[in-house]
């Protein structure tokens, strides 16, 4: 009798199995679309909050990518973001970069110090790792600070790179819509490949991918170096947007802001910190406009979140669409 | 049974010492387990059977003695290079990934052994599904496919983490008391897909077992751990025959 329901479900599963890790290309046109109407619909403010959001989001997501598939933490991530603009700005202040090659030099920076501090951090697990990590970017951070005739210390480096490329704001918001689209489309193909796979294999259960011929530091520095990578392009942006960089974008409130939007977001979820960029700038900014503790309230509207949804935004989304499902 | 002189023993253990702090978990261990053998390890609780098996494994590094694995000699090798020379194993906790569905660990161990672990072609997944099919036919939990692990049963989870390791393609298989909290049927069906698999498929198997009817029923040869060393050894007939392992383990069984 189990045996004849294990068959019909199996032949079931055998035709029906359609790929649940496949690129949604609706969904993905329908929220570049809208994102894209907004963009060019909106007044100048609105749209400066819309462009922090979805370099936010791509920030948060590459670190989610240490934080629910790697089983990685980092405290110190806010470095590969804030060294991307660095990367930008030092190779055009002091190796003559066109700013097309600056662009493309930020992330490649900040790729280099994830590969130099992932090698250092992978070698230790859990708490120890997480506090190795905030021990390389408070190096990082004080360097940055205080190596005053490269990085201008805290003065930072402005000039460099017209604000928003000499863009109108909704141009440069299509810029970055593009490039934030393209980025965590490959982020998705990162933790939905045969490498995300043993990523994800590692990050749950490094005893069992053992056993099974993985090897967890060097599949650990891979995601560390990949994270990085796009860390780097959303700071790269950031500096962009701003045409400056200061030592607070490699500093901790940087960091925190990453960590909150993914656990905001929900953990073990693609989704979280894109859920979490957004909810969390809104909060931000709304908070900040009507309250004086704004940041008071935006603690506590977060804590209630994960009390209420351990599972985050992410966690509420699925069980709302999969309700509605039901009653269709 | 089926080694020859010229054969090297699939499993080699000389001398094997292994100490937590002033507890000598293991005493100078021998062991030899030829080609295509099936050997149950039995002992009270605290034996050290767990420590061998981590030992066989590469999780433990023994602090005297050697370990050969098909007459080549491990040297502090890490668990994942020793899976690489084809030595698989599970725990006597089940170790799977939990919050992925059981087709998906299934996956996981296609594409650990698939040689592209790395690669970034989402397609190459695609086409090991027929395989990941098949083989969870095999272990009899194709229904289940599609259930996250951490919802279904604890003896499917062993089962589970059976066919992750055979799917990885082994030569020895090291099971630590593979049914371990399983009620009695389905534990003598697990124990049977063990058996029919090593026997298809020419495996060396090693496992660690509290139940001495499934001991009985399927090993061809038995070690009797006890206080860190190896305490008696021989076919099923000798072990039962022998009173001083009656006295220590079996008494309890009448
Ligand atoms: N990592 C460890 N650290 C300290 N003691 C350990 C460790 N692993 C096992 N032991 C001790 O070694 C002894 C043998 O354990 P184990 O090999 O698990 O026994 P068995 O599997 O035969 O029940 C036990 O007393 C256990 O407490
Ligand atoms: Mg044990």
């Amino acid at each position: 009798m189990a045996q004849g329901d294990g068959t019909r479900a199996d032949s079931e599963t055998a035709l029906q199995r359609r790929d649940p890790y496949a690129i949604n290309w609706r969904l993905v046109a329908a929220v570049v679309v809208l994102q894209a109407v907004l963009l060019v619909v909106s007044p100048p403010l609105v749209v400066f909050a819309l462009i922090e959001v979805m370099i936010f989001a791509l920030y948060a997501s590459a670190l989610n990518l240490l934080l629910s598939f790697s089983g990685m933490v980092s405290f110190g991530h806010a470095v590969y973001f804030g060294l991307g603009a660095y990367g930008l700005a030092l190779s055009i202040t002091h190796f003559d970069f066109p700013i097309v090659l600056g662009i493309i030099a930020g992330p490649l920076v900040s790729a280099f110090f994830g590969l130099v501090y992932g090698i250092l951090c992978v070698q230790l697990t859990a708490i120890y790792a997480a506090m190795l990590t905030l021990a390389c970017a408070e190096v990082t951070y004080a360097v940055v600070f205080q190596w005053f005739d490269v990085t201008g210390g805290d003065s930072g480096i402005s000039g460099h790179v017209p604000t928003m490329l000499g863009l109108a704001p909704h141009q440069f918001g299509l810029v970055v819509l593009c490039v934030v689209t393209v980025a965590i489309l490959m982020l998705w193909r990162v933790v939905y490949s045969p490498l995300g796979l043993t990523i994800r294999a590692v990050g749950q259960n490094p005893a069992r991918a053992a056993a099974l011929g993985h090897g967890r530091k060097s599949v650990q520095l891979i995601a560390f170096v990949i994270s990085a990578f796009f860390s780097g392009v959303a700071g790269t942006l950031f500096g962009i947007f701003h045409g400056n960089v200061f030592p607070d974008y490699v500093g901790v409130l940087f960091t925190v802001d990453g960590l909150l939007m993914v656990v905001l977001g929900g953990l073990y979820s693609f989704g979280a910190g894109i859920y979490g960029a957004i909810v969390y700038k809104l909060l931000d900014n709304l908070a900040a406009h009507y309250f004086q503790y704004w940041q008071l309230v935006v603690g506590v509207i977060i804590v209630i979140v994960v009390i209420v949804s351990p599972s985050g935004i992410a966690g509420l989304v699925r069980r709302v669409v999969e309700r509605i499902g039901r009653r269709l | 049974m089926t080694a020859g002189a010229i054969s090297q023993p699939a499993l080699r253990v000389r001398g094997l010492h292994k100490q937590f702090g002033r507890f000598v978990a293991l005493d100078s261990v021998d062991l030899t387990v030829d080609e295509g053998e099936i050997r149950a390890i039995i002992g009270p609780n605290g034996a050290g059977k767990t420590t061998l098996i981590n030992v066989l494994s590469g999780q433990i590094v023994a602090d005297r003695g050697s370990v050969e694995v098909a007459g080549r000699r491990l040297r502090r090798q890490h668990p994942h290079q020793v899976a690489k020379l084809g030595v698989g194993r599970t725990y006597q906790i089940s170790s799977t990934l939990r919050r992925m569905t059981v087709f998906d660990n299934m996956l996981c161990a296609h594409n650990a052994v698939s040689g592209h672990w790395f690669s970034l072609r989402a397609g190459r997944l695609r086409t090991m599904e027929d395989t990941v099919l098949a083989d969870l036919k095999t272990i009899e939990l194709d229904g289940l496919a599609d259930r996250v692990v951490d919802d279904i049963s604890h003896g499917d989870r062993k089962r589970l983490e059976f066919g992750m390791v055979l799917a990885t393609r082994p030569k020895v298989l090291l099971l630590d008391e593979p049914t371990a909290g399983m009620g009695l049927r389905e534990r003598h069906e697990l124990i049977d897909l063990v058996l029919a698999v090593t026997r298809e498929r020419g495996l060396t198997l090693v496992f660690v077992e509290h139940d001495i009817d499934v001991v009985f029923k399927a090993a061809e040869s038995i070690t009797v751990m006890a206080l860190g060393g190896v305490f008696a050894e021989g076919r099923p007939d000798e072990i039962a025959a022998n009173s001083a392992v009656q006295d220590i383990y079996l008494g309890g069984n009448g």
